[in-house]
């Protein structure tokens, strides 16, 4: 019996203890009703990006169908059908398929199924709320824009008078790095840590700290020079046995009342080490993303980001593991229009500029975009749950 | 080492404070005040301000932080709280204010509410509320209605508590009826009049007070006003001879103002509190004083 196992003993058998205990609370109103949504995320881009997840043209950006519920006081969950297009074709996955407890005490809450990290800032969050059309390359480089695996979580909210939430995911890691190497282990495990709270009735904050442990060592692609074009990637690009990566937000709104003006800025930074058995133990692949939107209507908002990458590309030239530093940078900046709260139409404008070539003279990064520009529009309909900060 | 004994100390002293004394979470400050005229000694965390739209509030840390140490939640409901609410549960962990627990209080259960939502809602039709319009708690009648049912709640979970619970709930039943009858005499020149208004936030008292809205600023609920809808109200407005233009402090006030300003309106526009702007227990009485003056001043 494995180690995982156990664990998901532990806690099934700790939630039915929870649920003895509170099998004769007084008859109260039924829990929540069953609700569904679909979230349909168009647009219309210029020139894909490099590390991008949309084709130049029109196309489905990431879209998905949700059901979520509570079963009864003890047990809520949810299921997300995630669908966008990709060369013209529309593509289909389970994105979530969780089953959460409600019930336990001392704040602590346990997931299972298939779920979104929650390290970093974004991850957790659904791509079709972000504020630009893309994510930032510390996303789309380090967890294939969306990192959602199969696995189990603990959470623990302190009881403290500011925010503090420590948890524990672990990950069978086939979506992070869906090629290892015959000798890995088969998980990936997350501690992760937020805290925040408000400065004052304007502004508040949110600091996270997570740490990504990777036992599954990425398969080194083999070197294709006639390889063109952007490889759709929904797993990690460049990965390693540990990844660090700290999150921060700071927001503001007048009295706090974000209906009509609020400033948001986010920066985030992630470190990954120990690319491989190959590489150097000091290589690093690092990569920060520092945003910021304006609202100065309740309808419109502008905003502005600036990203890098650098990275160690391990290629594998016949045998011969050799590694290239590439480096990428990305500034983008977007104005965004929301007549009702389920809609947004937004028009953006990004710049990629690369840096960094093998020791062939071959570019690691091929294709970035000096100048896209996408115009995109997010429509929902039925239930689209509540936002998180 | 030392540090950090000290601090498991005082995260053990902060969760024991917790459990002693009544840590109530409120939604908004009308049902915090509510709280603290049942329960005065209670510790209540209030989320939203007057000067905050309750519909827009964002599921913060702090906020989170708030509703894990409560053992008691009262809100509104009927979807007002539809974006932030179930986040704040799904993130507290505490299994005490999730719904269908007798510590999850929604108001809206108690009232009958108006202007329910009729058709198909689709993403064009705005912030709509198929239960109905949320903001009853302007309306002294229904705020009597949950005041009775919240202290039948805490009385039944916190039973130690349930003689005071009873006391308080007699005397500000009587006290608030006896200002009604005040309050709907000083408002009876108001009665027939017209107002024009933004949002549905003072929707029951002008079915309370008799009075006819007659055009809304934000072209559909929740829906920032637009150019071309003011110059329709303006239109309306003209055969209509409206006595007053009525918002709420937490609406930007630029198209308030720039109507009346129009329409040559400006002494005849309110921008009112939406609701209590302390949590005092006489506050809600001192917020309908308020607002029956201010909107009896519109009559003269």
């Amino acid at each position: 019996m494995s180690k995982h196992s156990f664990l998901l003993l532990t806690l099934t058998s700790t939630a039915l203890g929870a649920v003895a205990i509170n099998a004769h609370a007084q008859a109260t109103p039924p829990a929540d009703r069953w609700q569904a949504g679909v979230v349909l995320d168009g647009a219309s881009t210029s020139r894909g990006l490099e590390l991008g997840a949309r084709d130049k043209g029109v196309g489905l950006g990431h879209s998905d169908l949700l059901v979520r519920g509570a079963f009864n006081e003890h047990f809520s969950g949810e299921a997300i059908l995630g669908f966008h297009t990709e060369d013209k074709k529309l593509e289909k996955h389970i994105e979530n398929a969780w089953v959460q407890t409600r019930s336990l005490p001392y704040g602590l809450q346990v997931r299972a199924g298939r779920f979104a990290s929650q390290i970093g800032y974004l991850n957790e969050l659904h791509p079709h709320t972000d504020d630009f059309t893309e994510r930032p390359l510390l996303y789309r480089g380090f967890l294939g824009g969306h990192w959602y695996d199969d696995g189990l979580r603990v959470n623990w909210t302190a009881p403290t008078p500011f925010y503090l939430r420590l948890g524990v995911e672990t990950f069978t890691g086939k979506k992070l790095v869906p090629e290892a190497t015959a000798d890995s282990k088969s998980h990936v495990t997350t501690l992760n840590m937020k805290m925040g709270n408000d400065i004052s009735k304007s502004s508040s904050w949110q600091w996270g700290l997570s740490h990504v442990n990777n036992r599954r060592e990425a398969e080194v692609e083999v070197h294709d020079p006639a390889a063109e074009g952007h490889s759709h990637s929904h797993a990690a690009s460049f990965s390693g046995k540990h990844m660090w990566v700290s999150d921060l937000v700071w927001k503001w709104a007048p009295d706090g009342n974000n209906r009509n003006q609020q400033l948001r800025l986010n920066w985030e930074y992630a470190q990954v080490s120990g690319i491989n058995r190959y590489a150097d133990s000091s290589m690093r692949h690092r990569a920060s993303s520092l945003g910021a939107v304006w609202k100065f209507n309740p309808a419109w908002e502008v905003g502005v980001r600036t990203d890098w990458l650098r990275v160690n590309k391990p290629e594998n030239h016949e045998g011969d593991i050799e590694f290239g530093k590439g480096r990428l940078k990305e500034n983008a900046i977007m104005v965004a229009y929301k007549p009702t709260h389920m809609q947004t139409l937004r028009l953006q404008l990004t710049q990629q500029r690369a840096t960094g070539a093998n020791d062939e003279g071959e570019a690691i990064f091929a294709n970035p975009a000096r100048r896209s520009i996408q115009l995109q529009y997010v429509i929902g309909f039925g239930a689209h749950g509540a936002h998180s900060y | 080492m030392r540090i950090l004994t000290k601090a498991l100390i005082a995260v053990l002293m902060v969760a024991a404070s917790h459990a002693q004394a009544m840590t109530v979470f409120a939604c908004e400050p009308e049902w915090a005040a509510l709280t603290k005229t049942l329960v005065p000694e209670a510790t209540v965390r209030t989320a939203t301000t007057h000067l905050q739209d309750p519909h827009h509030i964002e599921a913060r840390p702090s906020l989170i932080a708030q509703l894990r140490g409560a053992d008691f939640a009262i809100c509104t409901g009927a979807e007002l709280e539809a974006g932030w609410l179930p986040m704040l549960q799904d993130r507290a962990g505490n299994a005490k204010v999730q719904n269908g627990r007798p510590g999850m209080f929604y108001a809206a259960q108690y009232v009958e509410l108006i202007d329910p939502f009729k058709g198909t809602i689709t993403p064009f039709s705005g912030d709509v509320h198929a239960q109905g319009n949320p903001h009853f708690h302007t309306d002294p009648r229904r705020v009597m209605l949950v005041a009775k049912a919240l202290a039948g709640r805490l009385g039944q979970l916190f039973p130690d508590k349930k003689p005071q619970v009873d006391q308080n709930l007699v005397k500000f039943e009587d006290e608030l009826s006896r200002r009604i009858v005040v309050w709907e005499k000083q408002a009876a020149p108001l009665k027939g009049r017209t107002v024009i208004t933004q949002h549905a936030s003072f929707g029951y008292v002008w079915a309370w007070l008799g009075m006819r809205p007659i055009a809304d600023l934000e072209p559909r609920p929740g829906v920032p006003p637009t150019a071309s809808h003011l110059e329709k109200v303006i239109a309306l407005s003209k055969a209509e001879q409206p006595t007053g233009i009525v918002i709420a402090q937490h609406h930007d006030p630029k198209p308030g103002r720039w109507l009346a300003k129009s329409m040559d309106m400006e002494r005849k526009l309110l921008i009112l509190p939406a609701t209590v702007s302390d949590e005092q227990p006489d506050s809600i009485i001192r917020w309908f004083d308020q607002l029956v003056a201010q909107l009896s001043s519109l009559a003269k």
